[in-house]
């Protein structure tokens, strides 16, 4: 009995979030299954093969599985859970689709989001937004688990070399939902209350021309571009760009601040962000209180260097 | 078509939670208590609907304490037609409260169940899917656009990377993404009529369905503070920094 | 900066202090329970913090704008202003006769803070309309009333008073502006000025009340006449039809309150306004001051709501700026500005003066209520007696107060403050209006002792001592309340007296302690009703009902007021009876 973890894919490419719930399955027990349910996935099959700490593969591959639509793939799982102690998906918004549904059919409280695993039925997860984190402990006899992928170390890739085992298609030939198009979104720079990471300069830009080199770090980071008040007021940007108290409140998961001093309206608009980066020459610069990671530099020299490494 | 809203009364998402010394969980005594706003959503679409002749009648279903009443009477100052209150002082967790609402689906026979994808406060985002998967019916999860064709509901979804769009049969369950709409303000004679709207409160003791809990809350904590910042000296450093240590990039 | 209504205070003020159940019970106020009551302060608390108070600031920068002989309002204005007389807020204690919602006055005042503390700017439009139909529905014909009030209900029209022209401010017996008649209406030629939402682009049309003067009548206040006068004239089948003579020259350039059009209005300019009598003719003042209790409470009501949101500001930001370390420590982290005693003491006396003032402001409108709904005749006339008592002080200390709570609100701000970009200069610049406009303090304080003290004798004033006297603070165990108290009462007393006597020998003696008898009222009438807070929260401590933390908070601040304010009537006392001299003394050329 071990753990069987749900890969996700797109018949051709492997989600990098599953090799981080492989990290999580073998932080269980050292024998690790993954399905791979999809059409024409023969590709993804031999790359989860490989991957290190994966003991079987489990490869099924039908029509109904072509779109991992939730109807007919828990479906599948559920007839195969009882081979498992836990089944894993990543906190993808695939994962989070399908788990529960399989919870559903099994009869079991499924649990979301773990971001640390205590034993076998003990897990860490955040709640109220991770404004508090509980430590829940599982009374069902299989353990329906989403881990957060960005806590959980990805498997390496290689190295692996598990057993290819193909399965047979639930039966199910339900018509509950169709698969009609997807529309993913074009790599145009982010928006910035939205957007994943946020470069922010300030009034050491010294000029509009300058902000360039902000832009630049930004679409290396695939990041939104923000501004302080005093850039914004300088002329050196749009006032759509501000973050701060009279401007977009920003909570990324990383907020890069670029010659920013950090006065604080600004801090109020953009504290709430995951990790911080300050990059400022002086020293005392009050942005550094809230820094996760401070460069005393001149941003002239370290910025364009960044970008160049990245 | 009739439309079922449930709906989970939550700390209001503008209170700054406490975690009780007891790490029991979070206080919720005293502190300002609202709608879970992925349900107004909800709420605010199931209206919509019916504005738009889709749907005929809106029932509205909160479980908890007696002051879910108060919950579902602003959803019914919203727009929307009755309530009923499955009453209960227990902690209801997400499969408990989908054996419930199985219960009252097959009661009130909707052809849709609309309601939010998460609720902000436990954060689970299983009660949609669990719902669907008890009743076999089909799952229209994190909802930004809802067109009914042909007796099928034509639905858009946040996914990562973008939208997807599925067809689905009825009846079905869908749970609502932030983008699906913004829900209206509350008119105020709308408050004063909401008064009067039906609603039905029924122990839960009187179902006679396992609600009991599957999962052990052993403690909530303080998520831990920022700690003091660092300074890096290089541009390697902090590139470094942040792959590895916060892992960001 | 956001602004949260304080629903927890509000209630407790509303349900401990005010009686809510009891005024949801009289005849005509049935439809209002206390639970439907907390339900209509949520849903409005909604309207404030994420409609209104985020366009706060732009009514600020933007200002409103005459433009090419329009009014323009700021960005945002008439899409908040659609949301708020859709939501059915712009006749909360309007008659449901003509499509308001009867909620009591009570009510309504809680929902008046929220909105004057969101964006007072911008709460000035649908204040300034209810005034005009409060003067519609008492005096009008029926057929002005079908004509212009379900419209006026419904906030598809605004509506403004006119009462003000340039020589004649707070001296309205200078009004000069003509009406005369001409068949089944008038005429009418003048200029009148600051005119709140004059002209706008919020609705299609506005109806002005406008104080003016008929060919032969009397000099003075006996010769003025209320008149109704459209921008737009009204076709027999209710549209809108042609512009009427009136238009707006221009608008003031202000101190505060940027986002409210204040206009200039000329009548007459061509053919003469078309304006219909409300009333008889030469009652207009009297019709005013029907009306102002109302609009005076209004305007203490904004006081009250502008201190509340500079405070609510000033906490924030001392939780939030990091300045020094505690005292007596040279190292280690540096700390919040809160963490500061002066800090604290400012913030401490925002707070409860704050807690008194909305306890002053709502008992006011609860009053009202039973004044005007109350089945028995003999408690409707002891209420109306503190209503009329307690206008001046309403008006008169909350706006005076409010002032002063927002200048502490940028102290607490230090440079910060003084910036504009915090926005608590805001507060302070648009708290500044509300101690002049409908009757300055001065004016409020010869009420008080001029209609108020005098002319019964001191009979309200003594009720109202009385009344205060029965208390016991001493129950809910704050030391020294009682001591405070009571000499507070003392001195109130004596001050009574003493002007009652004084006025006899010398009316200058009065009038120039007024201002300061004014003072020592609302000083002590909110030490009374925070010891009742205190009494309230302790009582339900007691009980072990609802929320402990915050009855222990009432009581602390109703310490705190005990000892930080209400510790200074013996000051008033003293500068009423022995400095009232002191204010004449010198000579007009001395100066």
């Amino acid at each position: 009995m071990g753990v069987l973890v749900v890969a996700e894919h797109d018949n051709e490419v492997l989600q990098e979030s599953t090799l981080n719930a492989v990290t999580a399955g073998l932080e269980i027990n050292a024998e690790v299954s993954v399905l791979v349910a999809g059409q024409n996935c023969g590709g993804v099959v031999d790359s989860v093969g490989k991957v290190a700490g994966v003991s079987k593969v489990l490869s099924c591959e039908h029509e109904l599985y072509e779109h991992q639509l939730a109807e007919s793939l828990a479906g599948l799982i559920a007839s195969i859970a009882s081979d498992y102690t836990h089944i894993l998906a990543a906190a993808t918004s695939q994962g989070k689709n399908v788990l529960p549904r399989v919870a559903g059919l099994l009869d079991v409280a499924p649990i979301s989001d773990i971001t640390d695993i205590q034993s076998a039925d003990t897990f860490v997860r955040p709640i109220y937004a991770g404004n508090a984190i509980a430590t829940v402990q599982s009374e069902d006899t299989i353990k329906i688990v989403t881990i957060r992928p960005t806590t959980f170390d990805a498997a390496a890739a290689d190295g692996g070399s598990a057993e290819i085992v193909s399965i047979d298609p639930h039966d199910d030939k339900q018509d509950l939902s169709q698969f009609m198009g997807q529309e993913l979104t074009q790599s145009d720079r982010p928006e910035l209350t939205s957007a994943r990471i946020v470069v922010s300069g300030g009034r050491g830009m010294g000029s509009s021309e300058n902000f360039q080199i902000i832009e630049a770090l930004a679409d290396k980071l695939n990041a939104a571009v923000g501004a302080s008040r005093a850039a914004v007021d300088a002329g050196y940007v749009p006032n759509d760009y501000q973050v701060g108290q009279t401007g977009k409140v920003v909570a990324p998961d990383l907020y890069v601040a670029v010659g920013i001093s950090g006065a604080i309206q600004h801090l109020a608009g953009m504290k709430d962000s995951k990790v911080i980066v300050a990059i400022n020459k002086d020293e005392e610069a009050p942005i550094f209180q809230v820094a996760d990671y401070g460069m005393v530099a001149d941003l002239f020299d370290v910025v364009p260097k960044l970008t160049e490494s990245l | 078509m009739k439309i079922l809203v449930p709906i989970k009364r939550v700390v209001d998402y503008n209170v700054k939670v406490r975690v009780k010394s007891d790490q029991t969980g979070v206080e919720t005594a005293n502190v300002k208590m609202s709608m879970n706003p992925f349900d107004e959503i909800a709420v605010e679409e199931a209206i919509r609907l019916q504005e738009a002749g889709t749907a005929e009648e809106i029932v509205i279903v909160s479980i908890g304490i007696k002051q879910c009443q108060e919950t579902i009477r602003t959803a019914l100052a919203m727009g929307a037609d009755r309530g009923i209150l499955v009453e209960t002082e227990e902690e209801v967790q997400p499969l408990a409260v989908a054996k419930i609402l199985k219960h009252l689906v097959e009661k009130e026979s909707p052809q849709l169940v609309i309601t939010g994808k998460q609720a902000i406060d436990d954060d689970n985002n299983q009660t949609g899917q669990l719902l669907a998967a008890l009743l076999g019916w089909s799952q229209g999860t994190f909802a930004s656009k809802l067109e009914f064709t042909d007796d099928r509901l034509k639905l858009t979804r946040e996914v990562d990377g973008g939208l997807e769009t599925v067809s689905l049969s009825l009846p079905s369950v869908v749970t609502t993404d932030l983008r699906l709409n913004e829900p209206r303000f509350v008119k105020l004679p709308n408050i004063m009529k909401a008064k009067k709207k039906q609603l039905d409160i029924i122990p839960m003791d009187s179902l006679g369905l396992d609600t009991t809990s599957r999962v052990k809350i052993l403690k909530v904590e303080d998520p831990p503070q920022r700690e003091a910042g660092i300074k890096v000296d290089s541009v390697e450093e902090l590139i470094d920094k942040l792959k590895n240590e916060a892992k960001v990039i | 900066m956001t602004y949260s209504a304080p629903l927890q205070d509000m209630e407790f003020v509303l349900n401990e202090l005010c009686d809510l159940e009891g005024v949801c019970s009289l005849p005509g106020l049935q439809e209002t329970t206390p639970d439907l009551a907390s339900a209509v302060l949520e849903e409005a608390a909604k309207i404030a913090s994420e409609v209104l108070a985020p366009l706060n600031r732009q009514g600020d920068t933007q200002g409103a704008k005459h433009l090419d002989g329009k009014v323009v309002t700021p960005d945002g204005w008439k899409e908040a202003y659609r949301e708020f007389i859709e939501g059915g807020w712009n006749s909360i204690s309007f008659s449901e006769k003509y499509g308001g919602q009867s909620l009591p006055y009570l009510v309504a005042t809680a929902v008046q803070e929220m909105w004057h503390a969101s964006n007072m700017s911008f709460a000035l439009c649908p204040m300034l309309t209810q005034t005009a139909m409060e003067a519609l529905l008492m005096h009008g014909s029926d057929a002005l009333k079908q004509t212009y009030l379900p419209k006026m209900v419904s906030g598809e029209w605004t509506g403004t008073m006119n009462l003000t022209e340039s020589q004649a401010g707070s001296d309205l017996s200078a009004v000069r502006t003509q009406a005369e008649p001409n068949g089944d209406h008038y005429r009418l030629y003048g200029q009148k000025i600051f005119i709140t939402y004059g002209d706008h682009d919020l609705t299609e049309n506005i109806i002005h009340m406008v104080l003016a003067r008929t060919p032969n009548a009397p000099e003075g206040v006996r010769g003025i006449s209320l008149f109704l006068v459209p921008k737009l004239l009204v076709n027999t089948d209710g549209s809108v039809g042609e512009p009427n003579d009136v238009r707006c020259v221009s608008i003031e350039h202000k101190l505060g309150i940027h986002g409210s059009p204040t206009c200039v209005l000329a009548y007459g300019d061509k053919e003469g306004a078309v304006g219909y009598l409300v009333g008889e003719e030469n009652q207009g003042l009297v019709y005013m001051f029907v009306m102002m209790n109302l609009a005076r409470h209004a305007v203490g009501v904004e006081g009250l709501a502008i201190a509340e949101r500079a405070y609510q500001q000033a906490a924030s930001f001392a939780k939030e700026r990091v300045q020094g370390r505690p005292i007596g420590t040279k190292s280690g982290d540096r700390v919040s500005i809160i963490h500061h005693a002066d800090v604290r003491r400012m913030l401490m006396t925002m707070r409860c003066k704050v807690e008194a003032m909305r306890s002053l402001a709502y008992l006011w409108a609860g009053a009202f209520d039973k004044s005007t709904h109350h089945p028995d005749e003999d408690e409707r006339l002891r209420q109306q007696q503190i209503v009329e008592l307690l206008t001046p002080i309403v008006k008169g200390w909350c706006t005076e107060t409010g002032n002063q709570l927002a200048s502490l609100g940028v102290q607490v701000h230090g440079g910060m403050g003084f910036i504009e970009e915090t926005g608590a200069a805001q507060h302070f610049r648009d708290a500044r209006i509300t101690t002049i406009y409908e009757g300055t303090t001065g004016i409020q304080a010869g009420d008080l002792v001029g209609r108020k003290l005098l002319r019964d004798g001191g009979a309200a004033a003594v009720m109202m001592l009385e009344t205060m006297r029965k208390i016991e603070p001493s129950m809910a165990d704050i030391k020294e309340f009682d001591k405070i108290y009571k000499q507070s009462l003392d001195d109130l007393e004596q001050a009574t007296q003493w002007l009652l006597k004084a006025a006899m020998e010398d009316p200058q003696l009065p009038a120039a302690a007024s201002y300061y008898y004014l003072e020592l009222w609302g000083v002590v009438v909110g030490g009374w009703l925070m010891a009742k807070s205190a009494l309230a929260a302790q009582k339900k401590k007691s009980a072990g009902e609802g929320d402990k933390a915050f009855y222990d908070n009432k009581i602390k601040t109703a310490s705190y007021y005990a000892a930080h304010v209400l510790s200074g009537t013996t000051g008033l006392r003293h500068t009423i009876i022995e400095g009232s001299d002191d204010v004449m003394a010198l000579q007009v050329e001395d100066f």
